[in-house]
């Protein structure tokens, strides 16, 4: 029992971890219809901007932490216009393929800049986990999923209840008709990138202390997460959280009790698995296209 | 009209490969070349500034030491991409410059693997660092290693946990890929021999996000000793810490990358206490820590076995060419395979006839952070 | 959505003289290609360069039948490449097999299993495949790594023989490069057959090409089959090549390399995907310069793949072929046609279609609620009703777009109330689409000949030849004959309802269902389509029409149904039931 608490525990945080960045994927894709294959890149890029400021400057924890955000909320902007705006009127692939080039362009950019050895960034607290009972509780991991709670009211208060929030669903919903109502698609699609951007940015700075800050930490979560995105349902913000969360727990317990190297693999056995038998049970009915 | 044909074939060529040609034909002859094949780019981009590092220090001291045949010694690197296709394309573009002697291949044993047929073809010497004992037992005679092989590393980590401290149930945990099956078939192997069978042998995948279900296993198992083939330094500190966290403090004897400095400054304290066995020791021997005053004079950090074995290599290459006083490939082999009592940075060279260099590890002892030799252990056979 | 933005368009084949004389001039290029790669000196570094560029070409070209001419995303190229790889690599080394059976298991080794995949994905599109393929590729490099017992794990699999012929690099190589050519000359030519108008159809539009009796789902596997086959064979020569395979020449990064070379190439075509390849291949190797600094050559490489498919979206070749075109445009006179037969089937008896208790719910929305209708043989029988009242419902039910929840329909005797689309179509149903659904990267000639090819038309002979013939009697009955070799693009959007219209007859259909064909046209237009029925129903074809425009369906139909919210209100004879108070209410709405 004590077992399976312990590993209920970790799996639920490294759910966390994948639903943060899912959630970053359903919001672009809801937007624009694209999948953001470099989504995973924004969490490894916004974990160098909090080693350069934290560490390397040795500038306030909250200070580097608003900084790094800022700058996410600056590659947002940059990827939209240099990245997804000229293809906007394309179909998926060639967005998808941009999007390919732009995590190959990160994450390279990254290695020359910062060079290739993985950095340590300290956690928010001082004290590394309580023990409470059997099991030891990780204080990144529980700060890890108190985040992915309050982000999931955030979103839902956010997209239910303000004007701005109504806006991006109208908008992810019917581009025509939302243009019709005088709201600015462009405009909307550049927030979504924003905050998906930002999103990304506190999820690989969240992950950080866990994981360590190197080139490849943000690709090899971003493909679970992905993963995640498509068991939750595409499209829609809660399915992704408990996507990840699902993904995390069938994870650790499917290497804990049948084996650890194919542990990468449960994941997405599980989701060929969705796809060919209940592809309807976890996405709702698929629209027929109006002839 | 052999000639004419090549110089045809040149030329259509040159639209290739046009910067390399432009690069070998301006030093024409000027120089002894060495090729190396080395990770610029990749997941062992890390690694593979060291090893860079550490060749150009020896070629430096050799150069300084009067050359290679009374000629300068020049590196010629290419990058690997830490991947197979890449080091096959590294190492033909190295080969097709005929007027270099010898070459450096990888660590990554199945790098060197991937190149060996292209090796065995183009008949040069080729240093590697590579540790699967199959690479110089596969029949190919150009391949030469100057790091002692997984079957001795498994033999002294067995050796070690055994006799000198004791322990008899084992955990054995290695990673999934080459490096790690070798290894941790090795220590399971040396185990057996010992008469004391390891109680849990796992495996996992590189860039594993969590090891949670990995260290419950452990703890289940009953295990007093835990013995670790990692291949990643950020998978090594992941599970240092998750271990050290859910309360299992048994002895840790380690791969080399144990003992690494990337892993000690990510794993920090999780680490101590710890034991590993090291190709590369500081204080093991004069020639080691000759190098190690060289190596942070030079780069003012401290060094390791990715640097050591790559130094040791150009040494080693220069002092055979010297000896053979001859650039032709069959002469530096033999002469390479004549060398004994050699005292390189990694350890002392006794080549064998299968062309590995060293047969023995050093055990350290992470002592709070600082890396403490603590014995060496020779294989004599 | 369809991809055919991403698409360039091939100019239809001339067909005068016979094939093999026309294409001489290719096989004569490979044939001195094949004589460079095998007699040049090459050093080993070029040798191992073009024998990459080779074999992955192969693989790529896979990726421009499932992507370009299907419009299907395959993100596991590299698995099935990996399959070919495997299956040489492990037979030759370690059961000590000849080389040739092993290719040959290689490559159905990967068919299998790509259309396995196929079988069990292609019914979601898009983003899911992507999904699906990424996932399959992921399990195959674990099982690949893990499985040491069967691949040697990480190891990977050494000392891998080539055939006796080709012991020489410099000869495999030449071998190699005549397996290119001969691959790429089925490739090239692929798009001109049947399977290939198939998957053009489906890749421009799924829906139309289910209703011209294409099956859109068997389509979608043969291409699938065919990307992973040439996969497993590019794999196989890869392995002889290099005589050593490791699982990390099969990841998943791999397999987007192999998708970039051909989007950078041109998706559409062979040539284009040898181009990306060969660049893809030299592109890191020109910029070995630029290692001073780690990853500064790889960011280059990302920004180039961003701006290339920012400026030249049909890629490299899509861009030169393009400007091609354009500076020597011309479009080939089409040949004359003779007048169109249509003879629709009659073998059931005067009703040809019998609708009973019709029933279409959304979930609590009751689109069309027991409805029933009766269309006489050899009239024009219309559908009308206000916006919302369950036409084009009861109109996509019929053709099989949506399942009926309830009700039956018998076409011609044959009960097809729970077939496929295309196998209605098979089964002689014939329809246009209210907003225009034709493919769009193709001419109206092969738009045409797409209808023509449904299975079971009995008016096409044997061949090419029959079937461009009646696809030219039907473009010339609807008056655009003379057009038939430009692209759909060029036409109005008149003329485009007219080649859908065509797109129909061609098909030879027992029954035509017309969307609201006169929606969006201009008065004359609307009566060159009046007369275009005349003609039609003059030749015995039964028409059942749906259309808003009172003049056009009291004019030309003998009978009406009429629907409101999803019921029938009236039905009978035309004059009578435009009269019927019902009706007039519906239209005009009670006061």
């Amino acid at each position: 029992m004590d077992l399976v608490l312990q590993l209920l525990f970790t799996g639920i945080g490294i759910g966390a971890v994948y639903a943060l960045v899912a959630l970053g994927f359903v919001l672009i894709f809801r937007a624009t219809n694209v999948v953001n294959f470099a989504q995973g890149e924004f969490s490894m890029v916004a974990a160098y901007l909090m080693v350069v400021f934290s560490v390397d400057l040795g500038w306030p924890y909250w200070l580097s932490f608003l900084i790094a955000l800022a700058g996410m909320a600056l590659l947002g902007v940059i990827f939209n216009l240099g990245v997804y705006y000229p293809l906007r009127h394309r179909t998926y692939l060639p967005v998808i393929i941009a999007t390919i080039g732009a995590s190959i362009l990160l994450s390279n950019s990254v290695l020359a800049i910062y060079g290739p050895q993985p950095q340590v960034l300290q956690g928010w607290f001082d004290t590394p986990g309580i023990q409470l009972g059997p099991v030891y509780l990780d204080s990144q991991y529980l700060l890890i999923i108190a985040v992915t709670i309050l982000l999931v009211l955030f979103n839902f208060w956010f997209f239910e209840k303000t004007l701005l929030g109504k806006k991006l669903q109208a908008t992810s919903q019917d581009k025509e008709m939302a243009s019709l109502l005088g709201i600015s698609v462009s405009t909307m699609i550049m927030i979504t990138f924003i905050y998906s951007a930002v999103l990304g940015g506190l999820a690989g700075i969240l992950v950080a202390p866990v994981l360590f800050v190197s080139i490849q930490m943000g690709s090899t979560i971003a493909l679970k997460a992905f993963a995640a995105t498509i068991i939750g349902g595409f499209g829609d913000v809660t399915g992704a959280i408990i996507g990840g969360l699902a993904l995390g727990v069938i994870e650790t317990f499917g290497a804990a009790y049948i084996s650890v190297p194919y542990k990468d693999g449960f994941a997405f056995l599980v989701l060929i698995a969705f796809l060919i038998f209940r592809p309807q049970g976890i996405f709702g009915e698929r629209v027929a296209e109006k002839a | 009209m052999k000639l004419t044909r090549r110089e045809f074939s040149a030329g259509l060529a040159a639209g290739l490969a046009a910067p390399a040609l432009l690069r070998s034909a301006h030093a024409q002859g000027a120089t002894i070349k060495i090729g190396m094949c080395a990770p610029v780019t990749g997941p062992a981009a890390e690694s593979g500034g060291y090893a860079i590092k550490g060749a150009k220090l020896a070629l430096e001291a050799v150069n300084k030491a009067g050359g290679i045949l009374g000629k300068q010694g020049e590196l010629i690197v290419e990058d690997d991409q830490t991947t197979n296709p890449g080091i096959v394309l590294a190492f033909s573009k190295l080969a097709s410059q005929s007027d270099i002697v010898g070459f450096l291949g990888s660590i990554r044993s199945t790098q060197v693997h991937a190149m060996a047929p292209d090796v065995l073809k183009l008949g040069k010497p080729v240093m590697i660092g590579g540790t699967d004992p199959n690479l110089t037992h596969m029949g190919n005679k150009w391949l030469f290693r100057f790091r002692p092989n997984d079957s001795y590393s498994g033999r002294v980590i067995a050796e070690y946990g055994v006799s000198t401290l004791g322990k008899k149930k084992w955990a054995v945990l290695h990673s999934t890929d080459a490096f790690g099956t070798a290894g941790g078939k090795a220590l399971t192997e040396a185990l057996q021999k010992l008469g004391a069978p390891p109680v849990l042998d796992q495996g996992y995948a590189n860039q594993s996000q969590d090891f949670t279900p990995v260290v419950l296993a452990i703890k289940q198992s009953g295990a007093d000793i835990l013995g670790s083939y990692f291949t990643f330094e950020n998978d090594l500190g992941i599970f240092a810490r998750q271990l050290r966290q859910l309360g299992v403090n048994i002895p840790w004897v380690g791969s080399p990358s144990i003992v690494n400095i990337t892993a000690l400054k990510l794993a920090g304290p999780a680490l101590y206490n710890t034991y590993g066995v090291a190709d590369y020791a500081e204080d093991s021997s004069d020639a080691s820590k000759a190098f190690g005053k060289i190596y942070r004079d030079a780069t003012k950090v401290a060094p390791d076995n990715q640097s050591a074995w790559t130094y040791d290599a150009v040494t080693v290459l220069a002092a055979a060419i010297n000896k053979a006083g001859s650039t032709e490939p069959e002469k530096i082999r033999d002469a390479i395979l004549a060398i004994k009592k050699f005292p390189g940075a990694e350890g002392e060279y006794n080549f064998d006839q299968n062309g590995d260099g060293l047969h023995g590890y050093n055990i350290v002892k992470n002592d709070k952070g600082k890396i403490v030799f603590d014995k060496h252990i020779e294989s004599n056979d | 959505m369809s991809a055919s933005d991403n698409i360039q368009v091939p100019v239809p084949a001339v067909r005068s003289k016979p094939l093999i004389i026309r294409h001489l001039p290719y096989f004569i290029g490979a044939a001195v290609l094949v004589a460079l790669a095998g007699s040049m000196g090459f050093d080993g570094y070029v040798l191992n360069i073009l024998l990459q560029a080779t074999t992955f070409s192969i693989a790529v070209f896979g990726l421009s039948v499932v992507l370009g001419l299907c419009g299907q995303i395959n993100l596991a190229q590299a698995t099935f490449f990996g399959f070919g790889a495997y299956a040489v690599g492990l037979g030759t080394a370690d059961l000590h097999l000849s080389f040739w059976p092993c290719l040959v298991g290689g490559c159905m080794i990967a068919l299998i299993a790509g259309a396995f995949l196929g079988m069990s994905t292609l019914r979601l599109g898009g983003h899911y495949l992507a999904m699906v393929t990424i996932s399959f590729q992921q399990i195959v490099t674990l099982v690949m790594i893990n499985a040491i017992w069967l691949t040697h794990g990480p190891d990977g699999v050494s000392n891998i023989t080539r055939p006796e012929l080709f012991q020489s690099s410099q000869s495999y190589l030449a071998f190699c490069v005549a397996v290119l050519a001969i691959v790429g000359y089925l490739v090239w030519h692929l798009p001109d057959t049947k399977l290939g108008r198939s998957m053009r159809a489906v890749r421009d539009n799924e829906l139309a090409a289910g209703v011209n009796g294409i099956d859109v789902f068997r389509t979608k596997i043969y291409a699938f089959g065919i990307c992973a086959l040439l996969g497993g064979l590019a794999g196989g020569l890869f392995a002889g090549g290099f005589a050593y395979v490791s699982p990390d020449q099969f990841s998943f990064a791999e397999s987007i390399g192999f998708l970039t070379m051909s989007l950078l190439g041109g998706v559409a075509s062979p040539v284009g995907s040898v181009i990306g390849t060969g660049l893809l291949i030299l592109i890191p190797e020109w910029l070995r310069f630029l290692k001073s600094v780690p990853g500064l050559y790889l960011a280059i490489y990302g920004l180039f793949v961003i701006l290339i498919i920012r400026f030249m979206p049909d890629g490299i070749w899509g861009f030169v072929s393009d400007a091609f075109t354009r500076w020597r445009a011309h479009t080939k006179a089409p040949p004359v046609a003779a007048a169109l037969q249509l003879k629709p089937a009659t073998s059931g008896g005067d009703i040809v279609l019998k609708v009973t208790g019709l029933t279409k719910h959304f979930g609590g929305l009751k689109a069309v609620d027991g409805v029933d209708i009766a269309v006489k043989r050899g009239g024009v029988h219309a559908l009308i009703g206000p916006n919302g009242s369950g036409k084009t419902t009861t109109l996509n039910v019929l053709s099989g777009l949506y399942k009926a929840t309830a009700g039956k329909i018998v076409l011609d005797g044959t009960d097809i109330t729970n077939m496929a689309p295309h196998q209605r179509t098979a089964a002689g149903l014939g329809r246009t689409f209210q907003n225009i659904r034709l493919f769009r990267s193709m001419t109206a000639l092969e738009n045409v000949e797409i209808g023509a090819e449904r299975p079971g038309n009995t008016m096409i002979g044997k061949g090419e030849d029959a079937l461009t013939e009646r696809a030219m009697e039907a473009l010339t009955f609807v008056g655009l004959g003379n057009r038939a070799n430009e692209l759909i693009s060029s036409f109005s959007y008149g003329h485009q309802r007219l080649i859908e219209i065509a797109r129909a007859l061609a098909a030879n259909p027992t029954l035509l269902l017309l969307d609201e064909p006169a929606a969006g046209l201009n008065s004359t237009e609307k009566l060159e389509l009046h007369e275009l029925l005349k003609r039609i129903a003059a030749q015995g074809l039964t028409i059942l029409i749906i259309d808003h425009d009172m003049t056009l369906v009291s004019e030309a139909a003998q009978h009406i149904t009429v629907l409101n919210f999803g019921r029938r209100i009236a039905d009978g004879e035309s004059m009578a039931v435009l009269r019927h108070p019902d009706v007039v209410s519906a239209y005009l709405g009670s006061e």
